[in-house]
């Protein structure tokens, strides 16, 4: 195949993949339930493994296919498997009421993908791979913070995390050719793995204590 | 080069750190312990006092060089150490102390058998020894800030040894906030002489302030005053000193208040006289101004104490002022150009340094005796100790007499040193600031007037007359172990008065490090007999000549007895008891009562209290029972730290509302950071 043409195909097709990422985030921030909540993240992380996958297989760096693989394996499969089955062991109600109502945040979220590509229009230069993929990981981390203030159930609090641990990553992968060194990229997926299952735990115990996953009875906590 | 002195110091150091290991090894054996553990800082204190002795006498501290002690992995941190003339003569004093001290404490922690744990106190005498070491000798801003924070820690947790009290743990905290204040204000005046010479050796900073801008070199001044001035002690950053000093084991307070609090001297002497360059008029002022405060508040508070070892705490300021005074005249010298009255200044201040560590040591011991055998520290309990414990009371006898200035001890001869340098400031500038000196020297007479006063009145009711408790009444001499760790003392203190053109001779190098020329020579007169002034105007003073002629007098009352008295017949009786039923211990002067005329006179300063509660049947003259309170205010706590505490305890009030407890709040803090951040890149 043609190299030249063989980049072409590679940055059309990140940049699709990372535009369906963001919109998968959106769908999120007006997501009613709790169960579809946790499908539309495993859904986001399968294109963010399919961005490593096309990097990898583009530009023939072999460790980016352990990413690709890890995330996959990691974000699409274990983690959505392990909060559905909290959720159906705590017998959670599947409403999430957020603090803002979906309109405001639908808004606020335009306001932040705005500054995302604002913010990210200097650095455009040093993207290699795709366009705007730096703007949407901005947008996934602003947005993510977002959510995590404006969900009352810890359980969401931990979907919105992943989903800033997802524009992270899309950053990694996009900003540089081969993605960062196995052993960073190996950290941080190991760091998430573990974080996610103590904050399970926790979430369980919170539970267990006050009867209920709303962070705000934490108040309580405080002497 | 000569490698004697740098082997036997790092012999000295490794003795610490198998002193250090022996502690800990013998964590659970008290008694193996106590041998390891001190007797390894006692070999170790040998070591480097030879060490520094050495390169003093031989001229090696001169021109010495850096050794290196540990490789290092990290630009700018070396781990090196210097024996140069300032660093060997404090090295000096921390190792004859710290020699007298671990003998002591193989008697003294003793007391600890079975009641705490011998291996840890050891272990944490052996760090802070060790540390205080390399804080004297480190040559690298960053190894002496190390050492400096290895230093303070060790103390705090030797401060908090008997943690079972209250008064402890607080003292204890205190001693750790006022630190760690010091520290920081050390770490900002070390990065500005960083930005200045672009290193952190000792090396580069030599002579840098006349290099410097006038406002960071001012700038420096003041942090590395305020820096060291906690450690030192310096009225009105002293707080932590007579709350810390008398809780710790007597053998650490020994440390604390004789070595430890030296370190701020060593590091206020470093900076100044050999970092930052000719001193601007008023840091002379201030630091001279500073001191006299210290010296005459020290023993103003020194004198209403009842308690025996925080009595001594004061004191600590108080000497710390005069040599702060020594040093602010030297200062004041340097900036009129007259090097020789500089290094006068600089040996009365020095040479008080030692003095000071020598007989406050002493006298720490001394009251650690008597503490351990009357079990409290409350002179009003004790009493009578002459007679049970002859040696202690011997030994510190001469710690008061040196402490009170009189002669032939060395308290005298490095005060009379201080004066001379005063007296002869006078005529060094003709501006109205010269009137400093004659204050600050008839501030030096009250000074030691009231020192005499109160340790007539410390060793007066502590040792004479009857016992006041039933713990006095039994009291035992103390063991022999701590008889030899203060009789050693106790001789330096008369060898540093008797001999003092000896001892000057160590000094050399380090006057003409720091201000100029050597003097020792201009010192002695009549082949060392005699001390002199200095300069023609000066005075001389022959502290062997004062003791041959007391001696010699003393002949006299016994002529007279041989000539007139010899066949006259020899009565006993009873003391004259007003005809009552015996003497009791009761009827004696007490601690309060002796200071009550003092009390009386400072009354601005004093703010004394207090309560009287009588309880009588038909006649007040009659009391069945009498309640007696005194108070007497700490000005400086009450004015200045309790409204400065509560202003702080105020605003954290208040920003406890940031911290909600909430967590939506907590990431809204994030995001609106995040946010504004990325506002401002745009």
């Amino acid at each position: 195949m043609n190299p030249a043409i063989s980049t072409d195909i590679a940055a059309q097709l990140i940049a699709l993949l990372a535009v369906l990422m963001l919109v998968v985030q959106l769908l999120l921030v007006v997501q009613r339930m709790l169960l579809t909540s946790i499908r539309l993240f495993a859904v986001q992380s399968m294109f963010l493994a399919g961005i490593a996958a096309v990097v990898a297989f583009f530009h023939g760096a072999m460790h980016v296919y352990i990413v690709a693989g890890l995330t996959f394996i990691g974000k699409v499969m274990f983690l959505p498997w392990l909060l559905d089955r909290q959720v159906r062991r705590m017998r959670i109600g599947q409403e999430i009421e957020p603090l803002v109502n979906f309109p405001t945040s639908m808004l606020t979220c335009g306001g932040l993908t705005l500054l995302g590509y604002i913010v990210a229009r200097p650095f455009t230069s040093l993207e290699r791979l795709g366009n705007n993929t730096l703007a949407v990981a901005i947008t996934l981390v602003l947005t993510g913070i977002f959510l995590m203030f404006n969900r009352r159930k810890a359980i969401t609090q931990v979907l919105a995390l992943l989903t800033v641990e997802n524009g992270v990553m899309l950053a990694a992968v996009a900003l540089t050719t081969y993605g960062m060194p196995l052993v960073v990229e190996l950290g941080i997926f190991f760091d998430v793995l573990v974080a996610v299952m103590v904050l399970a735990i926790l979430v369980y115990r919170i539970r267990e204590s006050f009867d209920s996953m709303d962070v705000g009875k934490l108040t309580q906590l405080k002497g | 080069m000569d490698q004697f002195s740098p082997i036997l110091l790092n012999l000295g150091l490794l003795g610490y750190v198998l002193g250090a290991l022996a502690g800990l090894v013998f964590f659970r054996r008290s008694r193996a312990a106590n041998l390891g553990a001190f007797g390894c800082a006692a070999a170790a204190a040998a070591c480097t006092g030879l060490a520094c002795v050495h390169a003093l006498l031989t001229g090696a501290a001169t021109d010495a060089g850096s050794t290196r002690l540990v490789p290092t992995l990290v630009p700018y941190v070396q781990f090196t150490v210097c024996l140069d003339p300032l660093s060997c003569f404090f090295g000096l004093i921390l190792s004859l102390v710290a020699l007298a001290l671990s003998i002591y404490s193989l008697g003294y922690a003793r007391g600890y058998y079975g009641r705490k744990s011998v291996g840890v106190l050891g272990a944490f005498y052996n760090v802070l020894v060790l540390a205080t070491t390399l804080v004297f000798l480190s040559d690298n801003a960053f190894f002496f800030l190390i050492a400096w924070e290895i230093m303070a820690l060790s103390a705090y947790c030797l401060v908090s040894f008997e943690h079972e009290q209250n008064e402890t743990r607080n003292a204890g905290v205190l001693f750790f906030v006022m630190s760690h204040i010091g520290t920081g204000c050390l770490i900002l005046g070390f990065l500005l002489l960083f930005q200045a010479s672009g290193g952190y050796g000792f090396a580069g900073f030599h002579a840098l302030g006349d290099k410097m801008a006038a406002s960071p070199r001012n700038a420096a001044f003041l942090l590395f005053l305020v820096g060291f001035g906690v450690k030192a002690g310096l009225v009105p950053l002293h707080i932590w000193l007579p709350a810390a000093h008398p809780v710790a084991p007597s053998n650490v307070s020994a440390l604390l208040s004789g070595v430890l609090i030296k370190t701020g001297i060593y590091g206020l002497a470093r900076v100044l006289f050999d970092f930052l360059g000719t001193p601007p008029n008023w840091w002379g002022v201030t630091v001279l101004g500073l001191g006299t405060l210290s010296a005459v508040l020290g023993v103003l508070y020194a004198l209403m104490q009842h308690d025996l070892k925080r009595l001594l705490a004061y004191h600590s300021i108080e000497n710390i002022g005069i040599i702060l005074m020594g040093l602010g005249a030297a200062l004041m010298f340097l900036h009129t150009g007259h090097p020789v009255l500089a290094s006068l200044a600089l040996v009365a201040g020095l040479y008080h340094t030692i003095n000071h560590a020598v007989f406050k040591a002493l006298l720490f011991l001394g009251a650690g005796a008597v503490v351990h055998a009357a079990h409290t520290r409350d002179m009003e309990e004790m009493g009578g100790l002459a007679k049970r414990m002859p040696h202690t009371a011997l030994f510190f006898l001469i710690g008061a007499v040196a402490i009170s200035a009189l002669p032939p001890l060395n308290g005298f001869v490095s005060e009379w040193l201080v004066y001379q340098s005063l007296l002869q400031g006078f005529g060094t500038t003709s501006s109205l600031i010269r009137l400093m000196f004659p204050l600050s020297g008839a501030m030096l007479a009250l000074t030691g007037a009231l020192a005499a006063a109160c340790f007539v009145k410390a060793f007066g009711i502590t040792f004479l007359a009857q016992p006041r408790s039933t713990h006095a009444a039994q009291a035992r001499e103390a063991t022999p172990t701590m008889l030899l760790g203060q009789g050693l003392l106790a001789a330096a203190c008369v060898f540093l008065g008797l001999f003092p053109t000896l001892f000057l001779k160590v000094l050399d190098p380090v006057t003409r490090q720091l201000a100029g020329p050597a003097l020792s020579t201009q010192l002695s007169l009549a082949n060392g007999l005699v001390l002199s002034g200095a300069t023609p105007g000066g005075g001389s003073v022959s502290t062997l000549g004062l003791t041959a002629a007391a001696a010699g007098l003393l002949l006299v009352p016994f002529a007279l007895w041989l000539v007139y008295a010899r066949r006259t017949r020899v009565r006993l009786g009873p003391t004259w008891d007003c005809g009552l039923q015996g003497l009791t211990p009761r009827m004696e002067y007490t601690a309060t009562g002796f200071s009550k005329p003092i009390r009386m006179i400072f009354k601005a300063l004093f703010r004394p209290r207090r309560e009287v509660q009588r309880e009588y049947d038909f006649s007040p003259y009659f009391a069945k029972t009498l309640r007696f309170e005194s108070h007497v205010e700490e000005l400086f706590l009450t004015r200045l730290y309790r409204p400065l505490y509560g202003a702080v305890w105020q605003a954290s009030r208040r920003m406890r509302a940031l911290q909600a407890g909430s967590l939506q709040a907590y990431l809204i803090y994030i995001f609106v950071i995040l946010l504004v951040l990325l506002l401002f890149a745009l």
